[in-house]
């Protein structure tokens, strides 16, 4: 499982799959708004431009939790320019769960599991969650952002568009047509465990500092249900350089021929 | 694993207090609920949306009106497990709600939870009988001088041996019997810490002897994993005489305390022969912990023990190699108490040949399942996931077999040998260095 850390969307990894969604009407491509300026409307809705450019860093805090099983964790997400991130999940009875990427190398590591670094899309995707501030700077992160249906999510009428990554499966994001704030990610997101395909909704938007931040996520991928809450974001804190810092374990794998 | 986490795994729900008390107004709309929540979640989350074929609508239609005449918690739990057990599958099972009284009330408590206590025994239905197969170190067993190969006759006023022959009447499909025959003897001698328990036995001599044992907390420490009841988790490694390293666990759960155990073993058993790794007893637990495991063992990577899957959703149990994993010969002890999460381990582990298996054929259990709290209170454990292990066969049903059958005898026990472990270690002695 993977997180996102940029502002727009602070959940794991989403991925689509056809949730039987109603279609309440499909226009014609040509009557939909670019998906361009969609994506800018978002970046100006959620706060503008310059509200984005002042933020180098942020600590994130939160739960996790997985409903169905009764089993609820503490996660914490640092982030800074320009691709740093570092997210930290503990759950009762499983221990510490840690990802990280500084731009170059993305890895995890945990008790359960051990460390291991990330190849091919599973690397991909997570560099792309890690550039920060990936809001504003979309451009530099899809080769492609494309429009596609006007369609009902939750009982609102949302702007469908798929954004293609310059390295990565393509994400399908909606857009509510009334406030422009995104509403729900779908995503296919390469693991060394397969594709897992997953439906994220995304809620509560609330203000930080000069910017709306969605405050909770519900992840769907297949029968598990995943539930996010963000309780706490701290904007440019004094994050010690040394937490970006991998792992010794993940180091040591780093070094084998 | 605790009579709760039998009750869990096995479908065998103990009665609890209040069982047998007419159920309130509120008290029987909750169970309603219940019925349809179990009802619609088989229906909705079942990895195989046609059930086999199963008419999951029919199955509805004749439970629902017995459930609205359902008058006691008893009546109720029978109920939804009969509608579960048409199923024909492990890992499906109610379970009554004051498994989790005691959590509930501990709050902030250390112990989180309590589990139930025990002379410190552990036993196996050997050829019809109840056999003492361990004795914890420093239990009240071990105080009072039980031996290993003693037999179990009586536990209170509870015959034993007729108790071993309902067992096996009304289970005659393998799959679980060993674990039912072991874990329903073995309920009888638990309880609350500081009571006693007179049990008779029959002693290597043949000799009937009484013996009043305390009850104490079992070994380890407590855990608990959502809505898991609590459990005691203990975990252990030793290097045996011939340069061979050893370790075992009760039960797949604490990554972190099991991290560190296995470290400890690879690190001082790093210029050992071989390697024993005992699943023997060993009820499952979290199904990641399997490709964990297995990490310590290959430097390999890509390698996979098996695949699970659910509606919607495939996940491979892919092996992460370990920073500096034991790479010599690997033997895996199991016998028919080692489910679920053993039992895709060893079988992983058996299908791309990195280990021989030793002992009997394990449980035939390994569903991926998740355990949901009902409307009512109950416990109710789903299987959400079917599993193949990497040489293509289901585990459930089948089990693994190991390459070397070896079974347990009285006499050998009583002799302080371990038939099992001695024919891994030799096997491991005959390996090139």
């Amino acid at each position: 499982m993977t997180i996102r850390s940029n502002w727009q969307a602070k959940a794991p990894a989403p991925p689509l799959i056809g949730l039987a969604l109603a279609f309440a009407g499909v226009l014609a491509a040509a009557d939909l708004p670019k998906a361009e300026t969609i994506l800018d409307k978002y970046v100006e809705v959620t706060g503008g431009k310059a509200a984005y450019a002042k933020i180098h860093s942020h600590v994130i805090a939160g739960t996790m939790e997985f409903p169905a099983m009764g089993l609820k964790g503490k996660m914490t997400i640092y982030a800074a320019e320009p691709g740093k991130q570092y997210v930290e999940m503990n759950f009762e009875g499983v221990g510490k769960m840690q990802e990280g990427s500084d731009g170059e190398v993305a890895w995890a590591n945990s008790a359960m599991q051990g460390p291991r670094i990330k190849e091919g899309g599973e690397k991909a995707e997570s560099l792309l969650r890690a550039k920060f501030n990936g809001e504003l700077n979309w451009r530099n992160l899809y080769k492609t952002v494309e429009t596609v249906a006007l369609e009902t999510v939750d009982g609102k009428q949302c702007y469908k568009v798929v954004a293609t990554p310059k390295s990565g499966n393509p994400r399908t994001l909606w857009y509510d047509q009334d406030s422009n704030l995104m509403v729900k990610v779908s995503a296919v997101t390469e693991t060394p465990q397969g594709d897992i395909q997953s439906d994220t909704s995304v809620s509560d938007y609330r203000k930080e500092g000069d910017l709306l931040v969605p405050h909770k996520m519900m992840i769907k991928a297949g029968p598990m249900e995943i539930a996010m809450t963000i309780d706490s974001v701290q904007v440019n804190p004094e994050i010690p350089m040394n937490t970006f810092e991998m792992p010794d374990e993940v180091k040591a794998l780093l070094k084998k021929p | 694993m605790s009579h709760r986490t039998c009750a869990l795994v096995l479908a065998i729900a103990g009665a609890t207090a209040a069982a047998g008390q007419t159920a309130t107004p509120a008290q029987h709309s909750a169970n309603i609920q219940a019925f349809e929540k179990v009802w619609t979640t088989v229906r909705d989350k079942h990895w195989d949306p046609k059930l086999g074929g199963l008419d999951w609508q029919a199955v509805h239609d004749e439970l629902r009106p017995k459930m609205e005449a359902a008058k006691t918690a008893d009546e109720v739990r029978e109920i939804l497990n009969d509608m579960v057990e048409r199923l024909k599958q492990t890992h499906f099972g109610i379970f009554p709600g004051s498994v989790y009284h005691d959590l509930d009330a501990a709050s902030d408590d250390q112990e989180k939870g309590s589990v139930e206590a025990t002379p410190g025994i552990d036993l196996r239905v050997l050829e019809g009988h109840a056999i003492v197969t361990d004795v914890d170190d420093g239990s009240p067993a071990a105080a009072k001088g039980v031996k290993r190969g003693w037999e179990v006759l009586r536990i209170g006023k509870t015959e034993i041996p007729p108790l071993v022959q309902r067992i096996q009447e009304q289970f005659k499909d393998p799959t679980l019997l060993d674990l039912r025959l072991s874990r329903g003897v073995l309920s009888y001698l638990q309880g609350n810490a500081g009571s006693t328990v007179s049990v008779e036995f029959l002693d290597g001599a043949d000799r009937r002897v009484s013996i009043l044992l305390d009850r104490r907390r079992p070994r380890g420490k407590t855990m608990r994993l959502g809505n898991l009841p609590p459990e005691p988790v203990w975990s252990e490694w030793r290097r045996l005489q011939g340069d061979v390293g050893y370790a075992r666990f009760n039960i797949f759960l604490d990554p972190e305390g099991l991290a560190k155990t296995m470290q400890e073993a690879i690190q001082g058993c790093r210029d050992c022969r071989g390697f024993v790794l005992d699943l023997r007893g060993n009820p499952g637990g979290l199904g990641g912990l399997a490709m964990g495991v297995a990490g310590w063992f290959t430097d390999q990577s890509g390698l996979q023990l098996g695949t699970m899957y659910m509606r919607g959703l495939t996940i491979k149990f892919v092996i992460f190699p370990r920073t500096e994993p034991f790479r010599g010969p690997l033997a895996v002890l199991v016998d028919g108490c080692s489910a679920s999460t053993s039992e895709i381990l060893a079988g992983g582990l058996q299908d791309i040949h990195r280990a021989r298996l030793f002992g009997t054929r394990t449980a035939a259990a390994a569903l991926g399942s998740v355990i949901e709290r009902l409307p009512n209170g109950d416990g109710f454990q789903y299987a959400i996931a079917n599993y193949i292990s990497q040489g293509g066969k289901p585990l459930e049903g089948i089990g693994a077999i190991p390459d070397k059958e070896v079974r347990a005898t009285r006499r050998q026990l009583l002799e302080g040998k371990d038939s099992a472990l001695d024919a891994a270690v030799k096997w491991i002695q005959k390996q090139k260095p």
